[in-house]
């Protein structure tokens, strides 16, 4: 540990201001957190609230029931992230489909799914096109080398998201954001500064123990001088222009639309979906499905817990009924999710 | 054209006399193999140790060795954890209508070399064919016989607090091994696996050292899992030191990149050793002289305390829980 993380776990081990609440909106981070026992070692008046930041958990059951619709009823090849496929839908998960002989195939990325399309030509192949600033991209790809292959056994069912939205959605419920490194990578540190013109203070975070405590310890300091703040603690890898190339690709592609959140609701002009020139890669489109909001149990209080208003303890299903290995709520699928990681490391 | 193996290799008949003559005998060959309906064995001097395991890797040949080593591997190193020697194996193969025969003799040699190196023998054998589809290659499965040497006296339940934990080496090769040699990620990393069989450090540890409570090969759950069983066992807890356990660079960068824990990716030649703290150095200093086990390091302590669970201590000094083994990362790893 070097002498400055060193200071920076002093200063968060013995902070005795005014209460301070401090949202990481990343899974990736809300998954590092627990890994390092960083939540261990604050002092009390600091609470940490995981945000809206796992994809997987802020995908709402409708999406599932869609993917589960293209899979059963359309007989198409689902290519889906693993951490989907146990995300429960309003009937069935895709790993229930799956049971009843849908044909669900994991893989790594959107293009390994394009490439399973060329290799199966008698296939219609769908992608769950889902995540945030820093997956988008990759599924823009994937589209443009289905055109390149001219293949038409493939297409996308979105659910792409844009955190500008989300912020916004959670400004009441937190004093300073722990921003995704990963997204702003991408997306530069114009999103940040928008939020900071509305009064919103934000540090841009790493991911490695270090960088979690540096920037963990700004967030405080910088709370204390009482006005608001955007500091760039990540500066080695995000810069404020971002990556142009990336989001010119997805503007090619994809148009913002408004998107459900997994237990917040719509939030507007928060998703991004293909351009009607494209609608022949998007499965929602060449397949006429009815997109739907879906049910979730209602005793689960995944919504509640992403909007740091409850804890994975206060809810009933929790570590009951709704465990890792039998998830009820989308925040105990991922391991990314936060009541999978109160449950591992709680 | 690739000579291959067909179903009337396993129907008994000439052609099955020749498979054996052919690919089996010429490498298992030694005073007690037999072509008889079973192998004649003097009698061992103590207690006897007996296990047998089943091989399905796929695929069956990667880097650092081949379904047929690692068959070896599996039996030789789950008698070695009892601190038997092993003696005698006998091994079962199906085999797919269509595997090349070069393979399998390939197969054949790595698994009498393997066996000779640790001076066991392969005195029995039976091979089935199957038709194509109906297994995926070659699975194999190995049963052993060893005598428990004196001083050998090693549970899972034997774990006492303030024991020290030792791993042989660095963790999680094997299985980061497969998962590359599957090409489902399209990462490109020369990471070797460590499978390797253990019965000598085992005995160095036994005879030279002694007062060993646990000994244990992490295989397809990693060391993380056999730390939780033996939490379970003993009625212990398991505080480790994460800057403490040895991970090559390459094994660190893929499970990083593909966000897995090295602590839960398959072994096949690694054991974790619990003794008395006192004796941990002196443990080490032994296992550095095999080339198998030169990677040797000491990963945490039992505790008293935290039963049950394994307590993880940081780079940055917090402590937080190791999470408990979850679903299986990946299949068919050994």
């Amino acid at each position: 540990m070097t002498e400055a993380t060193k200071k920076a776990a002093e200063l968060l081990k013995n902070y005795d201001g005014e209460k301070i609440r401090i949202m990481e909106v990343c899974g990736t981070h809300t998954h590092e957190i627990f890994r390092h026992g960083i939540r261990n070692l604050l002092s009390d008046k600091i609470e940490l609230i995981s945000g809206p930041g796992c994809p997987v958990c802020v995908t709402p059951a409708g999406f599932i029931d869609e993917a589960v619709e293209l899979a059963l009823e359309h007989n198409v090849t689902i290519c889906t992230f693993g951490d989907l496929v146990r995300v429960p839908g309003s009937e069935m998960s895709l790993a229930g489909a799956r049971a009843k002989g849908a044909r669900i195939q994991t893989v790594y990325s959107p293009q390994d799914a394009e490439k399973y399309a060329v290799e199966h030509p008698d296939e219609e192949v769908a992608f769950l096109s889902v995540g945030f600033e820093t997956t988008t991209p990759s599924s823009c790809i994937a589209v443009k080398n289905a055109e390149a292959d001219g293949i038409s056994n493939f297409s996308l069912l979105t659910a792409n998201k844009t955190m500008p939205g989300a912020y916004s959605a959670m400004a009441d419920h937190t004093d300073v954001y722990l921003y995704p490194g990963h997204v702003h990578t991408i997306t530069g540190l114009k999103d940040c500064e928008d939020m900071l013109a509305k009064g919103m203070s934000g540090v841009i975070a790493g991911f490695t123990p270090s960088e979690l405590l540096t920037a963990l310890a700004i967030a405080v300091k910088k709370f204390g001088e009482g006005k608001p703040f955007l500091v760039n603690a990540y500066p080695r890898v995000v810069t404020g222009k971002g990556s142009p190339e990336a989001m010119a690709l997805v503007d090619k592609y994809m148009q913002p639309c408004d998107a459900e959140w997994r237990g917040i609701g719509v939030i507007e002009n928060s998703g991004r979906e293909l351009r009607e020139e494209y609608a022949g890669f998007d499965a929602a489109k060449k397949f006429n499905i009815t997109r739907t909001s879906g049910r979730s149990n209602p005793g689960c209080r995944c919504g509640e817990i992403l909007k740091g208003q409850c804890k994975p303890h206060e809810c009933p299903l929790f570590g009951k009924v709704c465990t890792p290995e039998h998830p009820v709520g989308a925040c105990m699928v991922s391991n990314e999710g936060t009541c999978s990681a109160y449950y591992q490391f709680g | 054209m690739t000579e291959t193996v067909t179903l009337a290799h396993g129907a008994g008949g000439k052609q099955t006399s020749e498979l054996i003559e052919k690919v089996f005998k010429e490498h298992f060959s030694n005073e007690f193999f037999t072509a008889d309906d079973a192998a004649i064995l003097p009698r061992p001097n103590g207690r006897i140790a007996m296990t047998t395991d089943g091989f399905i890797v796929s695929p069956a040949f990667f880097n650092g060795g081949n379904i047929g080593k690692l068959s070896i591997c599996g039996t030789v190193n789950d008698l070695s954890c009892m601190g038997a020697r092993p003696l005698y194996l006998t091994c079962g193969f199906v085999i797919e209508e269509g595997f090349e025969m070069d393979k399998l003799k390939e197969i054949a040699a790595a698994m009498a070399e393997t066996a000779a190196k640790v001076g066991v023998r392969i005195v029995a054998g039976d091979t089935k064919v199957a038709g194509k589809g109906q297994v995926d290659g070659v699975f194999i499965t190995t049963t052993g016989v060893g005598e428990l040497i004196e001083g050998a006296n090693t549970s899972g339940a034997l774990a006492r607090p303030g024991d020290a934990i030792v791993v042989t080496g660095d963790v999680g090769r094997h299985g980061t091994c497969i998962l590359l040699a599957r090409d489902d990620y399209g990462i490109e990393a020369d990471v070797k696996s460590d499978c390797a069989p253990l019965w000598h450090p085992v005995e160095a540890a036994i005879t030279k050292v002694g007062d060993i409570h646990v000994v244990r090969d992490a295989t397809r759950g990693g060391v993380g899992t056999v730390l939780y069983e033996i939490t379970k066992e003993s009625g212990v807890g398991v505080k480790l030191c994460a800057s403490d356990i040895p991970v090559a660079d390459e094994v660190r960068g893929v499970t990083g990149m593909l966000g897995l824990e090295p602590l839960y990716l398959a072994c096949e030649g690694r054991l974790v050793i619990i003794l008395p703290e006192e004796k941990a150095d002196k443990l080490i200093e032994v296992l550095k002289e095999f080339p198998d086990t030169a990677g040797a390091a000491k990963i945490g302590v039992i505790t008293e305390e935290n039963r049950g669970r394994v307590i993880m201590e940081t780079e940055i000094g917090t402590q937080t829980i190791l999470p408990q083994p979850g679903n299986e990362l990946l299949p068919r790893i050994c």
